[in-house]
């Protein structure tokens, strides 16, 4: 297959792996892979930054200690926490101990048989949300093809992490939605079990329960769901109040 | 390589709105925002869905799991009482966009396309609509409801209808969570609530007529729903002759 066509097959196999559930990690693990299979490079991590401002690794293309610990050095200093916090990329670098500008992360990239190494933001408009690294056996700097491809899978994380984390709030707005209709309806409940046990109407009956609630220092809900269960006090519908002052 | 193209076909496909781009999708939400001034009410959307689609009415239910909760809006009596039924009978379009996660269409209730909805065709057809259609509504795997249309004469959505309901569905379903999203801590943000029937009163003559009949909350809702369905009434009117205490189940 020529290499364009499966630059393109790559891109539209992950573009539409991003329609309705995804697993995030999976998805950028697939993609550090083609990095690898993509570019003529060694090893790719997707970064991703913390709330503490600081970057994870969430992806690898390599499991070996080696590589993972190379990630892990880069809370502090390395080519992707500055591709991160300038939203800039930190351009192809060939390693040499001493004079480049991450002492530490220098020495342990070269024993683990790294030349050289690059950076790109994870970026989505104005967003930087983390980096992904590039690391290269050779001395040799990407071609200006293998740039672009670099580029478009970049974005590529970028649109996916974004879309996963949307995808998670949409989730945990919708919970909340339904876990105050199904509140609202325990309570419309309760007050008709009331209202019928008591022979009151519904708003003496929403009186009571709210009133029986306060008096026991408990959740209306709370109260409402165990009238609806049948294990409620029968105080709580006959309108007998605790008495006032200070509660055990 | 041009990335330019790639991006525009990644953007497309793209399931929230918050990515999607395209002509139909900037037109639409233009027409469904204008006179609103930034603030959209729930009726005002639903009105502003049935003059962009062209339509009779609009009424969007809201549902969670097996559980209905109602509807957001209407915007008329046609539309109040097609919701009114798939709430009471638990079934018809919407229900099954929702549950099927697909489009439904049915061009005339009269000469039905499938044989379904054997209480809630008559019903409908009855109260005045003719064609029924409804869309789910979703972001992403969220899935919030259905957005019901109808029209008072027989046939299909023409083919921009329809692609004009699925940008207006996913429109819907965005504001749906863009505006819980603001809603303070356990409570339903207050322009999904000031349109909305949620059948409050149904809940309570469930709980009513749990105690008559001596059975549980789901049970007596079960035999509130047989009742009105029986005597060809909506579970409204039922539930309001049981709060009232015009009748009681014994």
């Amino acid at each position: 297959m020529a290499r364009e066509e499966l630059v393109v097959r790559a891109l539209v196999e992950m573009a539409d792996s991003l329609v309705g559930d995804f697993d995030v990690v999976e998805l950028l693990t697939g993609l550090a892979s083609r990095c690898v299979e993509l570019l003529g490079i060694s090893a790719a991590g997707v970064m991703v930054a913390t709330v503490k401002g600081d970057v994870r690794l969430v992806a690898s293309s390599s499991e070996a200690m080696r590589v993972l610990e190379l990630f892990e050095l880069q809370a502090e200093e390395g080519p992707c926490l500055d591709a991160y916090r300038s939203g800039e990329p930190v351009d192809h670098l060939i390693l040499n101990a001493g004079s480049d500008p991450w002492p530490r992360f220098s020495v342990a990239a070269l024993e683990a048989g790294f030349q050289s190494v690059s950076a790109l933001p994870l970026r989505l408009r104005d967003i930087t949300i983390g980096a992904l690294n590039l690391f290269s056996v050779g001395v040799a700097p990407m071609s200006e093809s293998n740039a672009v491809v670099a580029r478009a899978l970049a974005d590529l994380a970028a649109i996916s992490i974004i879309q996963h984390r949307v995808a998670d709030e949409h989730q945990r707005t919708n919970e909340q939605l339904s876990y105050a209709l199904n509140s609202r309806i325990i309570i419309e409940q309760a007050k008709g079990i009331i209202a019928e046990r008591a022979g009151v109407d519904l708003s003496e009956a929403f009186d009571r329960l709210r009133g029986y609630a306060r008096d026991h220092n408990r959740r209306l809900t709370e109260v409402a769901f165990a009238a609806v269960d049948g294990t409620l006090d029968p105080d709580a519908w006959s309108g007998a109040r605790a008495p006032r002052g200070p509660r055990a | 390589m041009d990335t330019t193209l790639w991006r525009a076909a990644l953007v497309t496909v793209s399931p929230a709105g918050v990515l999607m781009a395209g002509e139909r999708h900037e037109r639409v939400l233009a027409m469904l925002s204008a006179g609103s001034e930034g603030k959209v009410s729930a009726r005002g959307l639903c009105e502003a869905v049935t003059a962009v689609l062209g339509v009779n009415g609009t009424g969007v239910m809201l549902m969670s799991g097996e559980v209905a909760y109602g509807s957001l809006c209407t915007t008329n009596e046609i539309t109040k009482m097609i919701e009114e039924l798939q709430y009471s009978l638990g079934e018809g379009p919407s229900v099954d966009a929702y549950n099927q996660d697909r489009v439904i269409a049915e061009p005339d209730l009269a000469d039905p396309v499938a044989a379904r909805w054997s209480a809630f065709a008559a019903a409908a057809l009855q109260v005045g609509a003719r064609a029924v259609f409804a869309f789910p509504l979703r972001v992403g795997s969220v899935r919030l409801g259905a957005l019901g249309l109808y029209a008072d004469r027989p046939g299909y959505l023409s083919d921009d209808q329809h692609a004009d309901a699925l940008v207006v569905a996913d429109v819907v379903a965005s504001w749906v969570l863009d505006t819980q999203a603001r809603a303070p801590l356990g409570g339903v943000a207050a322009a999904l609530d000031s349109d909305a029937d949620f059948h409050l009163v149904a809940h309570n003559a469930a709980g009513m007529v749990s105690i008559q009949l001596g059975v549980s909350v789901a049970e007596a809702m079960l035999r509130l729903r047989a009742y009105a369905f029986g005597h060809g009434r909506t579970l409204t009117s039922v539930a309001e002759d049981v709060v009232e205490r015009r009748f009681r189940f014994e």
